[in-house]
């Protein structure tokens, strides 16, 4: 239970990181944070709007009050004020993550479910002739970038054969709501969802491969083996039970890296979400928009950690009887 | 078995020399200047293998140009990751307030979303090919910090460095003379591997667009490809093949890295 209380700790405490990162990088770079913070150059600023800024973003006080305010920034959900949109941080934000959730979450669940299916049965019959050629196979797919294998599939399954569209979430001119809209939507993730799944699926097969063939050498196993138990029982009843603690924090912990996937597959497939808005954000120079982009990004990734832990708990029957005896 | 072994890393050290060559002299590659102009948009043929691009340059030509900027910043960050998570893995296990910070540290960056902060920071930054080298490593160190750690902990409950400590060497000494030696296959293997990620962070920042200009890479390549429409002229070829390069020099690395795993384990078997 420790251990577990321990890592949530070490979420919070990067989150904090993320958090003193955010506001200290603008004020702290050379330069006027006053560029940094609203995106403008200074010298396209008249002496009027100038003070005007600096008043808004607190500048004229002291760092620690300046820290507090940064806070309730955070804490009242508006993340900061982005002067080149001319909206509140978290509104643009909160209208994009949506879109890309529905990118990641499937993709997150996929991967996670096939690397385990595959890698533990993998590795259970390890340096077999299957386990061989889909070792190989994910190596290879491992030294893909996520980019070239989102572009593969557009031109195989978008260009080449026209079956799925590889462009936005929706076509236009169906309607909202009605299950025309859905199954519209659904054939439009269907290629962003397999690109992603596809990069996320060699780290997770690969972990899975290698605990389980590590785990079918130990003793148990063999003595399950002994006592005549059918293979699949010693897979699933023993093999997995063992490792799929490492394999859900595993999991839980690349939920981040999956968002950042998602950066990339949005950008390909011109999808609005917090991709696109992110690069949109760089180009344009909309420094609080980057900055309310991460604290939402470590957001996700604190609660994936939590959650991942919580499900460890559920998972371990050693807690579990722990607490009842 | 005794001749299969060699078959990765010859495979893998061929893969990379051909690379590296394509880095230290393009010219032996391509007879055509990085800046010669010809006709845009041409189709692959003899003259240009892969045909020209949107403002009429050879691509294949760019393509060799390219592999020096993409070695040279997967090769430095790498081995500035290498130095960094040895650095901060030797020193996560000294006792007192160092050895707290720096195990403290490694956790919080383990879980820091890699990508995310990489871009954000690239836009406060700026992004030159220096700028890109220092951030990627500074992101990309935990790995290899995590593995030291563990290896030096291992260490250090073995019966030879208890003897050093019982013969009176210093700490420094130890760690410097006995510690460093047993981690060289582990960071060795760090470095290879780290070289492929740094790539691959490198290649997909500058697919995005936060690459350096005067410096394109082959995933600035992929992304000049992607946004001048090399997609609407069906120009594969020039989206795919510097994809092709980032793939096969991966897998180089990766092959080197695999004979030296195996022979660890040959020799810890006997």
């Amino acid at each position: 239970m420790k251990k577990y209380t321990r890592s949530m700790g070490t979420a919070l405490a990067c989150f904090l990181v993320v958090i003193a990162l955010n506001f200290f990088l603008p004020r702290m770079l050379p330069g006027n944070p006053i560029a940094y913070l609203t995106g403008f150059a200074e010298e396209d600023m008249t002496p009027r709007q100038y003070e005007y800024y600096r008043s808004a973003l607190h500048l004229d006080e002291s760092l620690p009050a300046q820290f507090m305010y940064y806070l309730q920034s955070l804490l009242d959900g508006s993340l900061g004020y982005s002067y080149k949109k001319e909206a509140v941080v978290s509104e643009l934000i909160f209208d994009r993550l949506g879109n890309t959730l529905q990118i990641t979450l499937p993709a997150v669940l996929l991967s996670a479910a096939l690397g385990l299916v595959w890698g533990l049965s993998c590795g259970f019959h390890k340096n077999g002739l299957a386990d061989r050629a889909s070792t190989s196979l994910l190596i290879v797919l491992n030294a893909l970038p996520t980019f070239l294998i989102a572009l593969v599939l557009v031109i195989v399954f978008g260009f080449k054969a026209r079956w799925l569209p590889y462009a936005g979430l929706n076509s236009a001119g169906v309607p909202a709501g009605g299950a025309e809209y859905v199954l519209d939507r659904l054939r439009h993730l269907v290629l962003p969802v397999a690109s992603l799944a596809l990069a996320a699926l060699p780290s997770r097969y690969l972990m899975m491969r290698n605990m389980a063939a590590q785990a079918a050498d130990e003793k148990y196993v063999l003595y399950a083996r002994a006592r005549g138990l059918p293979p699949g029982l010693i897979e699933r009843g023993y093999i997995l039970r063992n490792i799929a603690q490492p394999f859900v924090t595993m999991a839980g912990m690349s939920v981040s890296t999956c968002v950042g996937g998602s950066l990339v597959i949005e950008n390909v497939f011109s999808i609005n979400g917090m991709g696109t808005l992110l690069s949109d954000a760089v180009y344009t120079l909309d420094y609080p928009l980057m900055q309310g982009i991460l604290f939402v990004t470590t957001l996700i990734m604190v609660i994936s950690i939590v959650a991942a832990d919580i499900i460890c708990v559920l998972i371990d029957p050693r807690v579990r009887w722990g607490e009842r005896v | 078995m005794n001749r299969g072994r060699y078959l990765p890393l010859a495979a893998g050290l061929a893969l990379l020399s051909l690379f590296a060559l394509a880095a230290l002299a393009p010219g032996l590659f391509t007879g055509y200047g990085q800046k010669e102009m010809f006709q845009a948009w041409l189709a692959p043929s003899q003259e240009h293998w892969l045909g020209t691009n949107s403002l009429g340059y050879d691509i294949f030509t760019e393509l060799v140009y390219g592999t020096r900027e993409t070695l040279l910043i997967g090769v430095s960050s790498s081995v500035l990751t290498m130095l960094l998570g040895a650095a901060a893995g030797v020193l996560s296990t000294v006792r007192g307030v160092w050895g707290w910070l720096s195990n403290a540290l490694i956790n919080v960056f383990a879980l820091l979303p890699r990508l995310v902060t990489l871009i954000v920071l690239a836009g406060f930054l700026g992004s030159s090919a220096l700028n890109l080298i220092v951030l990627i490593s500074a992101f990309s160190w935990v790995g290899t910090a995590r593995d030291v750690r563990a290896r030096v902990i291992h260490l250090n409950s073995m019966p030879f460095i208890e003897n050093c400590v019982i013969q009176g060497y210093s700490r420094a000494h130890i760690a410097a003379h006995h510690i460093l030696p047993n981690l060289y296959d582990l960071l060795l293997s760090r470095f290879l591997l780290g070289v492929n990620s740094c790539i691959m962070m490198e290649s997909t920042l500058s697919f995005l667009g936060f690459g350096d200009l005067y410096h394109p890479t082959w995933g600035s390549m992929i992304n000049f490809a992607y946004n001048r429409g090399a997609f609407i002229r069906q120009a594969y070829n020039y989206l795919l093949t510097p994809g092709v390069c980032i793939m096969l020099l991966s897998l180089s690395f990766y092959l080197i890295s695999l004979y030296f795993e195996r022979r660890r384990d040959t020799i810890e078997e006997v």
